[in-house]
Protein backbone atom coordinates (compact mmCIF):
# COMPACT_ATOMS: atom_id res chain seq x y z
CA UNK A 1 0.00 0.00 0.00
CA UNK A 2 1.25 3.51 -0.82
CA UNK A 3 0.61 6.27 1.66
CA UNK A 4 0.26 9.26 -0.64
CA UNK A 5 1.33 12.78 0.07
CA UNK A 6 1.30 15.90 -2.07
CA UNK A 7 2.44 19.50 -1.69
CA UNK A 8 -0.18 21.97 -0.50
CA UNK A 9 0.67 25.49 -1.62
CA UNK A 10 -1.34 28.29 -0.09
CA UNK A 11 -0.54 31.72 -1.44
CA UNK A 12 -2.37 35.00 -1.73
CA UNK A 13 -1.32 38.62 -2.18
CA UNK A 14 -3.13 40.60 0.49
CA UNK A 15 -3.46 44.39 0.64
CA UNK A 16 -2.59 46.62 3.57
CA UNK A 17 -3.42 50.27 4.18
CA UNK A 18 -0.96 52.05 6.44
CA UNK A 19 -3.32 54.60 7.98
CA UNK A 20 -2.39 58.26 8.51
CA UNK A 21 0.37 57.89 11.16
CA UNK A 22 2.46 55.05 9.73
CA UNK A 23 1.74 56.36 6.23
CA UNK A 24 3.23 59.71 7.15
CA UNK A 25 6.34 58.06 8.65
CA UNK A 26 6.91 55.99 5.49
CA UNK A 27 6.36 59.01 3.26
CA UNK A 28 9.02 60.91 5.25
CA UNK A 29 11.44 57.98 4.80
CA UNK A 30 10.85 58.16 1.06
CA UNK A 31 11.78 61.85 1.24
CA UNK A 32 14.95 61.00 3.22
CA UNK A 33 13.66 62.38 6.54
CA UNK A 34 12.95 60.91 9.97
CA UNK A 35 9.70 61.84 11.63
CA UNK A 36 8.46 60.66 15.02
CA UNK A 37 5.16 61.29 16.74
CA UNK A 38 4.29 62.89 20.10
CA UNK A 39 2.00 61.11 22.57
CA UNK A 40 -0.55 62.88 24.76
CA UNK A 41 1.88 62.54 27.66
CA UNK A 42 4.61 64.33 25.70
CA UNK A 43 6.80 61.36 24.82
CA UNK A 44 8.20 61.19 21.29
CA UNK A 45 7.89 57.73 19.69
CA UNK A 46 10.35 56.80 16.94
CA UNK A 47 9.33 54.88 14.95
CA UNK A 48 5.80 56.23 15.39
CA UNK A 49 2.78 54.24 16.56
CA UNK A 50 -0.87 55.10 15.91
CA UNK A 51 -1.78 54.48 19.54
CA UNK A 52 0.22 54.95 22.72
CA UNK A 53 0.61 51.50 24.29
CA UNK A 54 0.97 53.13 27.72
CA UNK A 55 -2.39 54.93 27.70
CA UNK A 56 -4.35 53.64 24.72
CA UNK A 57 -4.75 57.22 23.48
CA UNK A 58 -4.20 58.17 19.85
CA UNK A 59 -0.80 59.74 19.25
CA UNK A 60 -0.69 63.37 18.17
CA UNK A 61 1.51 65.73 16.20
CA UNK A 62 4.37 64.56 13.99
CA UNK A 63 7.84 65.54 15.21
CA UNK A 64 10.65 66.11 12.66
CA UNK A 65 13.84 64.45 13.91
CA UNK A 66 17.50 64.58 12.84
CA UNK A 67 19.15 61.56 11.21
CA UNK A 68 21.45 61.15 14.24
CA UNK A 69 21.16 59.11 17.40
CA UNK A 70 22.84 56.97 20.01
CA UNK A 71 23.23 53.18 20.22
CA UNK A 72 21.52 51.87 23.36
CA UNK A 73 22.39 48.19 22.83
CA UNK A 74 23.74 46.03 20.01
CA UNK A 75 24.63 42.52 18.81
CA UNK A 76 27.38 41.75 16.27
CA UNK A 77 26.59 39.70 13.17
CA UNK A 78 29.93 38.19 12.13
CA UNK A 79 28.51 36.18 9.23
CA UNK A 80 25.71 37.99 7.38
CA UNK A 81 23.13 35.78 5.72
CA UNK A 82 21.05 36.32 2.57
CA UNK A 83 18.30 38.78 3.39
CA UNK A 84 20.33 40.72 5.92
CA UNK A 85 20.57 44.46 5.18
CA UNK A 86 24.36 44.36 4.66
CA UNK A 87 26.60 41.83 2.90
CA UNK A 88 29.51 42.36 5.34
CA UNK A 89 29.74 41.97 9.13
CA UNK A 90 27.51 44.51 10.90
CA UNK A 91 25.67 45.17 14.17
CA UNK A 92 21.97 44.95 14.88
CA UNK A 93 21.42 47.87 17.22
CA UNK A 94 18.72 49.72 19.08
CA UNK A 95 19.20 53.37 18.16
CA UNK A 96 17.56 56.24 20.03
CA UNK A 97 17.27 59.12 17.59
CA UNK A 98 18.07 62.53 19.11
CA UNK A 99 14.82 64.03 20.43
CA UNK A 100 13.04 60.66 20.70
CA UNK A 101 12.15 58.76 23.87
CA UNK A 102 12.14 55.30 22.29
CA UNK A 103 14.75 53.35 20.35
CA UNK A 104 14.39 51.73 16.92
CA UNK A 105 16.01 48.59 15.57
CA UNK A 106 18.37 48.98 12.62
CA UNK A 107 21.75 47.91 11.26
CA UNK A 108 25.04 49.70 12.00
CA UNK A 109 27.84 49.43 9.43
CA UNK A 110 30.85 49.74 11.78
CA UNK A 111 33.35 47.48 10.01
CA UNK A 112 34.38 45.48 13.06
CA UNK A 113 32.86 44.50 16.40
CA UNK A 114 35.50 46.44 18.34
CA UNK A 115 34.28 49.61 16.63
CA UNK A 116 30.91 49.17 18.40
CA UNK A 117 29.99 50.33 21.88
CA UNK A 118 26.82 51.22 23.74
CA UNK A 119 26.48 54.97 23.82
CA UNK A 120 28.24 55.57 20.50
CA UNK A 121 26.77 58.15 18.14
CA UNK A 122 25.54 57.10 14.71
CA UNK A 123 23.97 58.78 11.72
CA UNK A 124 21.68 57.51 8.96
CA UNK A 125 22.90 56.44 5.56
CA UNK A 126 20.06 56.74 3.05
CA UNK A 127 19.48 54.60 0.02
CA UNK A 128 19.61 56.61 -3.23
CA UNK A 129 16.36 55.06 -4.53
CA UNK A 130 13.65 55.19 -1.90
CA UNK A 131 10.18 53.63 -1.96
CA UNK A 132 8.58 54.40 1.42
CA UNK A 133 10.02 51.51 3.45
CA UNK A 134 12.16 51.13 6.58
CA UNK A 135 14.83 49.85 4.16
CA UNK A 136 15.02 53.35 2.65
CA UNK A 137 17.40 53.72 5.57
CA UNK A 138 20.28 51.60 4.22
CA UNK A 139 21.82 51.49 7.69
CA UNK A 140 23.41 53.72 10.34
CA UNK A 141 27.12 54.49 10.44
CA UNK A 142 29.38 55.69 13.26
CA UNK A 143 29.78 59.46 13.42
CA UNK A 144 33.32 60.42 12.44
CA UNK A 145 35.61 60.93 15.41
CA UNK A 146 33.68 58.45 17.56
CA UNK A 147 36.45 56.35 19.05
CA UNK A 148 35.40 53.12 20.69
CA UNK B 1 -31.92 33.28 33.31
CA UNK B 2 -29.87 30.92 35.34
CA UNK B 3 -28.33 32.19 38.55
CA UNK B 4 -25.70 34.40 36.96
CA UNK B 5 -24.93 38.08 37.44
CA UNK B 6 -26.85 40.47 35.21
CA UNK B 7 -25.14 41.95 32.16
CA UNK B 8 -25.96 45.36 30.67
CA UNK B 9 -25.00 46.82 27.30
CA UNK B 10 -23.99 50.41 28.11
CA UNK B 11 -22.14 51.48 24.97
CA UNK B 12 -22.55 50.68 21.27
CA UNK B 13 -20.47 51.87 18.31
CA UNK B 14 -19.92 51.02 14.68
CA UNK B 15 -18.16 52.38 11.60
CA UNK B 16 -19.85 53.65 8.49
CA UNK B 17 -19.53 50.45 6.48
CA UNK B 18 -18.03 50.87 3.03
CA UNK B 19 -16.52 48.87 0.18
CA UNK B 20 -13.05 50.33 0.87
CA UNK B 21 -11.65 52.17 3.85
CA UNK B 22 -8.17 52.76 2.50
CA UNK B 23 -7.84 55.91 4.60
CA UNK B 24 -7.36 53.84 7.77
CA UNK B 25 -5.27 50.88 8.88
CA UNK B 26 -6.98 47.81 10.34
CA UNK B 27 -6.25 49.12 13.86
CA UNK B 28 -7.65 52.49 12.84
CA UNK B 29 -10.86 50.89 11.57
CA UNK B 30 -11.67 48.97 14.76
CA UNK B 31 -10.61 51.95 16.82
CA UNK B 32 -13.40 54.04 15.24
CA UNK B 33 -16.05 51.58 16.43
CA UNK B 34 -14.45 51.17 19.87
CA UNK B 35 -14.23 54.94 20.45
CA UNK B 36 -17.89 55.34 19.47
CA UNK B 37 -18.89 52.62 21.97
CA UNK B 38 -16.81 54.28 24.71
CA UNK B 39 -18.30 57.69 23.86
CA UNK B 40 -21.82 56.24 23.97
CA UNK B 41 -21.07 54.89 27.46
CA UNK B 42 -19.17 58.07 28.45
CA UNK B 43 -16.21 55.92 29.48
CA UNK B 44 -12.51 55.95 28.64
CA UNK B 45 -9.96 53.21 28.02
CA UNK B 46 -9.03 53.29 31.71
CA UNK B 47 -12.53 52.15 32.69
CA UNK B 48 -12.25 48.92 30.69
CA UNK B 49 -11.15 45.73 32.50
CA UNK B 50 -10.75 43.38 29.54
CA UNK B 51 -11.11 43.20 25.76
CA UNK B 52 -12.70 40.37 23.75
CA UNK B 53 -12.11 40.54 20.01
CA UNK B 54 -13.46 38.52 17.09
CA UNK B 55 -12.83 38.33 13.36
CA UNK B 56 -13.61 35.92 10.56
CA UNK B 57 -11.22 33.11 9.54
CA UNK B 58 -7.52 34.02 9.55
CA UNK B 59 -7.01 33.41 5.84
CA UNK B 60 -9.53 36.09 4.90
CA UNK B 61 -7.04 38.85 5.72
CA UNK B 62 -3.89 36.93 6.50
CA UNK B 63 -3.92 38.15 10.12
CA UNK B 64 -3.28 35.12 12.31
CA UNK B 65 -3.15 36.81 15.70
CA UNK B 66 -5.35 39.93 15.71
CA UNK B 67 -5.28 39.97 19.51
CA UNK B 68 -1.50 40.53 19.35
CA UNK B 69 -1.56 42.98 16.46
CA UNK B 70 -4.44 45.07 17.86
CA UNK B 71 -3.80 45.19 21.60
CA UNK B 72 -2.40 48.73 21.64
CA UNK B 73 -5.16 50.10 19.41
CA UNK B 74 -7.69 48.66 21.86
CA UNK B 75 -6.05 50.06 24.98
CA UNK B 76 -5.41 46.51 26.15
CA UNK B 77 -1.83 46.90 27.42
CA UNK B 78 -1.71 45.29 30.86
CA UNK B 79 -5.24 43.91 30.54
CA UNK B 80 -6.66 40.56 29.49
CA UNK B 81 -7.39 40.32 25.75
CA UNK B 82 -9.07 37.25 24.30
CA UNK B 83 -9.80 36.33 20.70
CA UNK B 84 -12.89 34.35 19.64
CA UNK B 85 -13.20 32.42 16.40
CA UNK B 86 -16.40 30.82 15.06
CA UNK B 87 -16.47 31.69 11.33
CA UNK B 88 -19.32 34.03 10.30
CA UNK B 89 -21.06 33.76 13.66
CA UNK B 90 -17.97 35.13 15.40
CA UNK B 91 -19.36 38.62 16.01
CA UNK B 92 -22.16 37.07 18.03
CA UNK B 93 -20.11 34.52 19.92
CA UNK B 94 -17.51 37.22 20.70
CA UNK B 95 -20.18 39.34 22.40
CA UNK B 96 -21.38 36.25 24.26
CA UNK B 97 -17.87 35.48 25.58
CA UNK B 98 -17.61 39.09 26.74
CA UNK B 99 -21.02 38.82 28.45
CA UNK B 100 -19.89 35.60 30.15
CA UNK B 101 -16.97 37.49 31.74
CA UNK B 102 -19.51 39.90 33.24
CA UNK B 103 -22.09 37.26 34.20
CA UNK B 104 -19.44 35.06 35.78
CA UNK B 105 -18.39 37.95 38.00
CA UNK B 106 -14.86 38.09 36.54
CA UNK B 107 -14.94 41.68 35.23
CA UNK B 108 -17.12 44.76 35.66
CA UNK B 109 -16.65 46.36 32.24
CA UNK B 110 -15.62 44.55 29.08
CA UNK B 111 -15.05 46.03 25.63
CA UNK B 112 -16.00 43.65 22.84
CA UNK B 113 -15.02 44.37 19.24
CA UNK B 114 -15.34 42.62 15.89
CA UNK B 115 -14.21 43.66 12.43
CA UNK B 116 -13.43 42.75 8.86
CA UNK B 117 -11.60 44.70 6.19
CA UNK B 118 -12.74 42.84 3.12
CA UNK B 119 -11.01 45.28 0.75
CA UNK B 120 -7.65 44.00 2.03
CA UNK B 121 -8.63 40.35 1.81
CA UNK B 122 -10.46 37.84 -0.35
CA UNK B 123 -13.09 35.64 1.27
CA UNK B 124 -13.78 33.75 -1.96
CA UNK B 125 -10.12 32.74 -2.22
CA UNK B 126 -9.91 31.89 1.48
CA UNK B 127 -12.95 29.61 1.22
CA UNK B 128 -11.56 27.79 -1.81
CA UNK B 129 -8.22 26.19 -0.85
CA UNK B 130 -6.93 23.57 -3.26
CA UNK B 131 -6.33 20.83 -0.73
CA UNK B 132 -4.61 17.72 -2.14
CA UNK B 133 -6.84 14.66 -2.60
CA UNK B 134 -10.01 16.69 -2.05
CA UNK B 135 -12.33 18.28 -4.60
CA UNK B 136 -11.85 22.05 -4.64
CA UNK B 137 -14.79 24.23 -3.66
CA UNK B 138 -14.42 27.34 -5.82
CA UNK B 139 -17.95 28.61 -5.30
CA UNK B 140 -17.53 30.73 -2.17
CA UNK B 141 -20.36 31.10 0.31
CA UNK B 142 -23.04 31.72 -2.33
CA UNK B 143 -22.24 28.52 -4.15
CA UNK B 144 -22.35 26.62 -0.90
CA UNK B 145 -25.69 28.00 0.23
CA UNK B 146 -27.57 28.11 -3.11
CA UNK B 147 -28.48 24.38 -3.03
CA UNK B 148 -29.83 24.83 0.51
CA UNK B 149 -32.07 27.64 -0.72
CA UNK B 150 -33.24 25.46 -3.61
CA UNK B 151 -33.98 22.63 -1.16
CA UNK B 152 -35.97 25.03 1.02
CA UNK B 153 -38.03 26.20 -1.96
CA UNK B 154 -38.80 22.63 -2.96
CA UNK B 155 -39.70 21.52 0.56
CA UNK B 156 -41.87 24.49 1.43
CA UNK B 157 -43.44 25.07 -1.97
CA UNK B 158 -42.54 28.75 -1.65
CA UNK B 159 -43.10 30.85 -4.78
CA UNK B 160 -39.97 32.00 -6.59
CA UNK B 161 -40.29 35.67 -5.68
CA UNK B 162 -40.02 35.56 -1.86
CA UNK B 163 -36.29 36.18 -2.08
CA UNK B 164 -36.87 39.29 -4.20
CA UNK B 165 -39.18 40.64 -1.53
CA UNK B 166 -36.57 40.21 1.23
CA UNK B 167 -33.87 41.82 -0.92
CA UNK B 168 -36.05 44.89 -1.50
CA UNK B 169 -37.28 45.12 2.10
CA UNK B 170 -33.83 44.94 3.72
CA UNK B 171 -32.43 47.52 1.26
CA UNK B 172 -35.35 49.83 2.04
CA UNK B 173 -34.50 49.43 5.72
CA UNK B 174 -30.85 50.14 4.93
CA UNK B 175 -31.81 53.50 3.43
CA UNK B 176 -32.90 54.50 6.94
CA UNK B 177 -29.57 53.47 8.50
CA UNK B 178 -26.76 56.05 8.15
CA UNK B 179 -24.12 53.34 8.82
CA UNK B 180 -25.32 50.96 6.07
CA UNK B 181 -22.91 50.21 3.20
CA UNK B 182 -25.43 49.53 0.40
CA UNK B 183 -27.86 52.40 0.00
CA UNK B 184 -29.75 51.70 -3.21
CA UNK B 185 -32.18 54.54 -3.88
CA UNK B 186 -35.35 53.43 -5.64
CA UNK B 187 -34.68 49.74 -4.95
CA UNK B 188 -37.59 47.63 -6.23
CA UNK B 189 -38.46 44.11 -7.30
CA UNK B 190 -37.66 44.71 -10.96
CA UNK B 191 -34.18 45.94 -10.09
CA UNK B 192 -33.50 42.80 -8.06
CA UNK B 193 -35.14 40.45 -10.57
CA UNK B 194 -33.11 41.95 -13.43
CA UNK B 195 -29.79 41.64 -11.59
CA UNK B 196 -27.51 38.80 -12.79
CA UNK B 197 -28.10 35.28 -11.48
CA UNK B 198 -24.92 34.45 -9.52
CA UNK B 199 -25.68 31.08 -7.97
CA UNK B 200 -29.13 29.92 -9.07
CA UNK B 201 -31.55 30.78 -7.40
CA UNK B 202 -29.51 33.61 -5.79
CA UNK B 203 -29.27 36.82 -7.82
CA UNK B 204 -26.64 39.53 -7.43
CA UNK B 205 -29.00 41.84 -5.52
CA UNK B 206 -30.12 38.96 -3.28
CA UNK B 207 -26.54 38.75 -2.00
CA UNK B 208 -24.68 40.62 0.74
CA UNK B 209 -21.92 43.08 -0.22
CA UNK B 210 -18.24 42.88 0.77
CA UNK B 211 -17.66 45.57 3.37
CA UNK B 212 -14.97 47.17 5.49
CA UNK B 213 -16.31 47.81 8.95
CA UNK B 214 -16.25 47.19 12.68
CA UNK B 215 -18.62 47.05 15.62
CA UNK B 216 -17.99 47.43 19.36
CA UNK B 217 -19.95 47.26 22.58
CA UNK B 218 -19.20 48.00 26.21
CA UNK B 219 -20.79 45.42 28.51
CA UNK B 220 -21.10 46.11 32.22
CA UNK B 221 -22.02 44.40 35.45
CA UNK B 222 -25.09 45.64 37.27
CA UNK B 223 -23.10 47.81 39.69
CA UNK B 224 -21.34 49.46 36.75
CA UNK B 225 -24.42 49.88 34.56
CA UNK B 226 -25.30 53.41 35.65
CA UNK B 227 -24.88 54.79 32.15
CA UNK B 228 -25.76 58.20 30.74
CA UNK B 229 -28.36 56.45 28.59
CA UNK B 230 -30.55 53.53 29.68
CA UNK B 231 -28.73 50.24 29.09
CA UNK B 232 -30.02 47.16 27.32
CA UNK B 233 -30.09 44.05 29.53
CA UNK B 234 -29.15 40.53 28.47
CA UNK B 235 -32.16 38.26 28.99
CA UNK B 236 -30.73 35.16 27.38
CA UNK B 237 -27.69 34.11 25.36
CA UNK B 238 -26.33 30.88 23.89
CA UNK B 239 -24.13 29.34 21.23
CA UNK B 240 -24.45 25.95 19.55
CA UNK B 241 -22.49 24.13 16.88
CA UNK B 242 -22.67 20.97 14.80
CA UNK B 243 -20.37 19.30 12.27
CA UNK B 244 -20.57 20.58 8.70
CA UNK B 245 -21.20 17.10 7.32
CA UNK B 246 -22.84 14.07 8.81
CA UNK B 247 -25.31 11.54 7.53
CA UNK B 248 -28.86 12.75 7.93
CA UNK B 249 -27.88 16.34 8.68
CA UNK B 250 -30.63 18.86 7.93
CA UNK B 251 -28.66 21.79 6.55
CA UNK B 252 -31.80 23.76 5.65
CA UNK B 253 -33.12 23.70 9.21
CA UNK B 254 -30.10 22.80 11.36
CA UNK B 255 -30.59 21.19 14.75
CA UNK B 256 -27.96 23.45 16.33
CA UNK B 257 -29.96 26.56 15.36
CA UNK B 258 -33.19 25.14 16.76
CA UNK B 259 -31.49 24.11 20.01
CA UNK B 260 -29.77 27.47 20.42
CA UNK B 261 -33.08 29.35 19.98
CA UNK B 262 -34.89 27.05 22.40
CA UNK B 263 -32.16 27.68 24.97
CA UNK B 264 -32.38 31.49 24.85
CA UNK B 265 -36.20 31.43 24.85
CA UNK B 266 -36.13 29.30 28.02
CA UNK B 267 -33.65 31.70 29.66
CA UNK B 268 -35.74 34.74 28.73
CA UNK B 269 -39.13 33.17 29.53
CA UNK B 270 -40.31 33.44 25.94
CA UNK B 271 -43.11 31.09 24.90
CA UNK B 272 -44.20 32.48 21.52
CA UNK B 273 -41.24 34.27 19.93
CA UNK B 274 -43.34 35.93 17.20
CA UNK B 275 -45.47 37.58 19.90
CA UNK B 276 -43.05 37.94 22.80
CA UNK B 277 -40.28 39.59 20.79
CA UNK B 278 -40.79 43.04 19.25
CA UNK B 279 -38.02 42.87 16.65
CA UNK B 280 -35.23 40.54 15.51
CA UNK B 281 -31.95 41.05 13.67
CA UNK B 282 -31.20 37.81 11.87
CA UNK B 283 -28.05 36.94 9.94
CA UNK B 284 -29.43 36.93 6.38
CA UNK B 285 -26.54 37.12 3.87
CA UNK B 286 -28.72 35.74 1.05
CA UNK B 287 -32.34 36.87 0.85
CA UNK B 288 -33.93 33.43 1.19
CA UNK B 289 -32.37 32.92 4.59
CA UNK B 290 -35.03 35.15 6.13
CA UNK B 291 -37.89 32.64 5.70
CA UNK B 292 -35.48 29.77 6.42
CA UNK B 293 -34.42 31.27 9.76
CA UNK B 294 -37.99 32.27 10.64
CA UNK B 295 -38.70 28.55 10.71
CA UNK B 296 -35.43 27.47 12.31
CA UNK B 297 -35.94 29.97 15.15
CA UNK B 298 -39.58 29.14 15.76
CA UNK B 299 -41.08 32.41 14.46
CA UNK B 300 -43.05 30.28 11.98
CA UNK B 301 -43.97 26.62 11.69
CA UNK B 302 -41.88 24.51 9.35
CA UNK B 303 -42.84 25.30 5.74
CA UNK B 304 -44.60 28.52 6.76
CA UNK B 305 -41.72 31.00 7.01
CA UNK B 306 -42.13 32.28 3.47
CA UNK B 307 -45.80 33.09 4.17
CA UNK B 308 -44.77 35.38 7.04
CA UNK B 309 -42.29 37.15 4.76
CA UNK B 310 -44.79 37.35 1.88
CA UNK B 311 -47.41 38.89 4.19
CA UNK B 312 -45.17 41.93 4.73
CA UNK B 313 -45.05 41.28 8.49
CA UNK B 314 -41.24 41.41 8.54
CA UNK B 315 -41.00 44.97 7.20
CA UNK B 316 -40.70 47.98 9.50
CA UNK B 317 -44.26 48.75 10.59
CA UNK B 318 -45.22 45.07 10.30
CA UNK B 319 -46.08 42.73 13.16
CA UNK B 320 -42.60 41.20 13.33
CA UNK B 321 -39.94 43.54 11.92
CA UNK B 322 -36.84 41.63 10.83
CA UNK B 323 -33.55 43.43 10.17
CA UNK B 324 -34.60 47.06 10.62
CA UNK B 325 -30.90 48.01 10.19
CA UNK B 326 -30.91 46.62 6.66
CA UNK B 327 -29.05 43.57 7.91
CA UNK B 328 -26.20 41.66 6.32
CA UNK B 329 -27.76 42.32 2.89
CA UNK B 330 -26.76 45.99 3.32
CA UNK B 331 -23.47 45.72 5.26
CA UNK B 332 -21.16 42.73 5.52
CA UNK B 333 -17.83 43.22 7.25
CA UNK B 334 -17.95 39.46 7.91
CA UNK B 335 -16.28 39.25 11.32
CA UNK B 336 -18.41 42.15 12.56
CA UNK B 337 -21.67 41.09 10.89
CA UNK B 338 -22.82 38.96 13.82
CA UNK B 339 -21.98 41.64 16.37
CA UNK B 340 -23.86 44.22 14.29
CA UNK B 341 -26.98 42.03 14.66
CA UNK B 342 -26.46 41.85 18.42
CA UNK B 343 -25.77 45.59 18.61
CA UNK B 344 -28.85 46.50 16.56
CA UNK B 345 -31.03 44.42 18.91
CA UNK B 346 -29.58 46.37 21.85
CA UNK B 347 -30.00 49.71 20.03
CA UNK B 348 -33.66 48.88 19.44
CA UNK B 349 -34.48 48.27 23.11
CA UNK B 350 -32.47 51.39 24.05
CA UNK B 351 -34.63 53.42 21.64
CA UNK B 352 -31.40 54.41 19.88
CA UNK B 353 -32.08 53.29 16.30
CA UNK B 354 -33.20 56.59 14.81
CA UNK B 355 -35.15 56.27 11.57
CA UNK B 356 -35.10 52.47 11.74
CA UNK B 357 -36.42 52.34 15.29
CA UNK B 358 -39.27 49.89 15.97
CA UNK B 359 -41.69 51.91 18.09
CA UNK B 360 -41.81 50.74 21.68
CA UNK B 361 -39.40 47.82 21.22
CA UNK B 362 -38.92 46.23 24.63
CA UNK B 363 -37.38 42.85 23.75
CA UNK B 364 -35.24 42.05 20.74
CA UNK B 365 -33.22 39.15 19.37
CA UNK B 366 -29.78 39.24 17.79
CA UNK B 367 -28.75 36.20 15.73
CA UNK B 368 -25.63 35.08 13.90
CA UNK B 369 -24.63 31.95 12.04
CA UNK B 370 -21.45 30.80 10.40
CA UNK B 371 -19.51 28.05 8.65
CA UNK B 372 -21.76 25.69 6.68
CA UNK B 373 -24.83 26.74 8.75
CA UNK B 374 -23.12 25.02 11.68
CA UNK B 375 -22.20 27.70 14.25
CA UNK B 376 -24.98 29.67 15.95
CA UNK B 377 -24.87 32.55 18.43
CA UNK B 378 -27.96 34.34 19.72
CA UNK B 379 -29.02 36.70 22.40
CA UNK B 380 -32.19 38.32 23.64
CA UNK B 381 -31.92 41.78 25.11
CA UNK B 382 -34.55 43.86 26.84
CA UNK B 383 -35.32 47.31 28.06
CA UNK B 384 -36.18 45.95 31.51
CA UNK B 385 -33.80 44.43 34.01
CA UNK B 386 -34.37 40.65 33.84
Amino acid sequence: MDVLSAPYVLEYTYQRSTGPVIGRFLTALRDGRLEGVRTTTGRVLMPPLEYDPATGEATGEPVPLPPDGVVTTWAWVATPRPGHPLDRPFAWALIRIDGADTAMLHAVDAGAADAMRTGMRVTARWRAERTGSILDLACFVPVAGEAP
Amino acid sequence: MTAANRCAIVGIGQTHHKAKRQDVSIPGLIREAALRALADAELTWKDIDAVVIGKAPDMFEGVMMPELFLADALGAAGKPILRVHTAGSVGGSTAICAAHLIMGGIHRRVLTVAFEKQSESDAMWALSPRIPFQPQLTAGAGGYFAPLVRAYMRRSGAPDDVGLQVAVKDRQHGLKNPYAHLRIKGIDRAMVADSPMLWDPIRYLETCPSSDGACAMVLAAEDAAAAPRPPAWVHGLATRSEPVVFSGRDQVNPQAGRDCARDIYAQAGIHTPSKDLDVAELYVPFSWFEPMWLENLGFAAEGEGWKVTASGATALGGALPINPSGGVLCSNPIGASGMLRFAEAAMQVRDQAGEHQVDGARRAMGHAYGGGSQFFAMWIVGRDRP
